[in-house]
């Protein structure tokens, strides 16, 4: 399946992660990995699954590589029925605006038609757990998903 | 493409240029210097003990030099062990991106007294840093000069409760400090209006969970026409009279320090209001946390007014800075990788490889060189049996962390 991660990212930890998912999932896919900022909302293709990794930053915001393309849908609105996407988010419990940015990013997409598939799942940076060993897990189960679904909508 | 890069500096500054530059040349030999023998900078030793989550970008930094192939010389310091210039002929290129570690002064007579403080030192000993002073006797009423992000992070680890600790790497001396400083009452003071304030909202609204505080904000307008503005005075709103418990937290603002007095030991502070009038605040010790300064070793000053392009921070051919050393002390750690990132294009379009230059032969033979394998023996030991409720516990002196590597290389 053709896979596409987007990541937004402030300090280079969702980066990070998103190039981790990449590697895992490129055995078995075709993935692509791409810094929100360099993506536009015209860029979605029905035939491809988008893998949304997400951070928060300052006061619950949007991270800063995916303001630009926030910016971009709300002028462009564009139609997003027919594109399928799962989100993880990173964020820190310390704060009480905990991964709010991934909810942000995650309503945005919803919000102009895209499909979300499964529960967003967030690591929490002051938690034990490593992003991966969730993230992980996450990525495989959201493309079996998206594997059933993609092929029901063909 | 080849090349030979030295990077002064193992904070955020330094590892996001050494990522970015090895993430568009893989094939460069990038080379971190630090003078402390281990590395990350204020990752370590300025982001608050009780702040981890925001100490997470140690993987991203720990990757350069586990997998691309960078490499640590601890314990060594420029313009000291050896000079900037010679470290210049042996590289191609040389970054400076050493910070800005010294407290800048508030210029006001009675800053000498005992009992006054530069929040980076006393940042150093609440983070066990090496070359830290004792921990000082605060009294019952500290009173906090400064409106940014560290004398916020300050303001809340004095006001903490041993288990609002749970989880941080406080060391044991400093959580027993923390416990035992008696402090009754904690007054912050900013010199300008409450909107102008540089903390982050973030950080002010995370005082609305501490549980042994009450919290008074005298002073801040109701509301703004500026956003940014507007979302300061809001959290200050809302941690307005947050709490019941038994320390006071008053935040107080528009004061401009005229005088520090006291006998041998300062007892207040003499201000002076926007409208002229004057206010004495009586203080048990004054903590000024009005930002930081270099502290003159590298030239700084010479090399940034004779510098080429300070923009993006080229000072001659083949000399580069970044992050606050370049700009200045302000800025987080997003926009010292931002700042990284700009340079790295820079450097990477200027960089013309020569065959010839020496490398860490410079100083390759220095005896008590810290390597990153050397760094990894101390971390394990950090986080193999920390004390109930701390996620790490930090060696604190040089000479520990010293052994500990050479312990390490007389195993093998």
């Amino acid at each position: 399946m053709k896979i596409t991660l987007l990541y937004g990212t402030e300090t280079g930890n969702a980066e990070m992660l998103a190039d981790d998912i990449q590697a895992e999932l490129e055995e078995a896919h075709e993935v692509a990995c791409e810094n929100l900022e360099d993506f536009a909302p015209t860029d979605f293709e029905p035939g491809c699954f988008y893998l949304l990794v997400c951070s928060t930053y300052g006061d619950g915001d949007l991270p800063a590589s995916a303001q630009p393309f926030a910016a971009a849908m709300a002028a462009e609105t564009p139609d997003l029925n027919g594109i399928h996407f799962a989100i993880f988010g990173l964020g820190d419990r310390e704060y009480e605006t905990f991964a709010q940015g991934s909810e942000k990013l995650a309503a945005l997409l919803a919000s102009h038609g895209a499909t979300q598939l499964g529960d967003r799942v967030v690591h929490d940076a002051s938690g034990d757990d490593l992003a991966e060993d969730l993230a992980f897990p996450w990525a495989q189960a959201m493309v079996e998903l998206a594997e059933e679904k993609l092929s029901q909508a063909a | 493409m080849t090349g030979q890069i030295a990077i002064i500096g193992t904070g955020p500054s330094g590892c996001y240029l050494a990522q970015a530059l090895l993430k568009a040349q893989p094939e460069l030999q990038v080379d971190l210097i630090d003078q402390l023998p281990v590395p990350y900078g204020l990752v370590r030793y300025g982001v608050a003990p009780d702040h981890q989550g925001s100490k997470g970008v140690i993987r991203q930094f720990a990757r350069l030099f586990e997998r691309q192939g960078a490499r640590f010389f601890g314990n060594l310091t420029v313009n000291d062990q050896l000079s900037l210039d010679d470290l210049r002929a042996a590289y191609d290129v040389v970054v400076l991106a050493a910070g800005l570690s010294g407290d800048r002064r508030l210029g006001v007579p009675g800053e000498g007294l005992s009992g006054v403080f530069g929040a980076g030192r006393l940042v150093w000993a609440i983070n066990d840093h090496p070359d830290a002073m004792a921990l000082p006797d605060l009294g019952a009423h500290p009173v906090i000069m400064g409106n940014g992000n560290v004398a916020i992070d300050l303001l809340r680890l004095l006001a903490k409760t041993p288990s609002e600790l749970d989880g941080s790497d406080v060391g044991a001396s400093v959580g027993d400090w923390l416990a035992n400083s008696g402090i009754e009452s904690l007054e912050i003071i900013g010199r300008s209006s409450a909107e102008q304030a540089k903390f982050d909202p973030v950080m002010v609204k995370e005082l609305a969970k501490l549980t042994g505080v009450s919290i008074e904000v005298i002073g801040a307008a109701a509301t703004s026409d500026d956003p940014a503005a507007a979302r300061k005075l809001a959290a200050l709103a809302e941690i307005n009279g947050h709490g019941s418990g038994p320390r006071r937290i008053t935040f107080r603002f528009g004061l401009t320090p005229v005088a520090i007095k006291g006998d041998d030991r300062a007892n207040a502070v003499h201000f002076r209001t926007e409208t002229g009038d004057d206010q004495i605040i009586p203080c048990s010790a004054f903590v000024t946390a009005i930002g930081f300064q270099d502290q003159g070793r590298l030239d700084r000053e010479t090399l940034l007014a004779q510098a080429e392009d300070i923009q993006v921070g080229k000072l001659a051919a083949g000399l580069y800075a970044t992050g606050w050393f370049r700009r200045g002390p302000q800025g987080t750690i997003p926009e010292n990788r931002g700042d990284a990132q700009a340079l790295a294009k820079r450097i990477l379009a200027d960089l013309a490889p020569m065959s010839d230059k020496q490398g860490a032969a410079l100083f390759a033979s220095h005896p008590d060189l810290v390597t990153y394998a050397d760094w990894q023996i101390m971390d394990a030991h950090e986080i193999s049996a920390p004390p109930a409720g701390r996620c790490r516990h930090k060696i604190k002196t040089r000479a520990e962390m010293l052994a500990l590597g050479k312990a390490s290389k007389e195993l093998l």
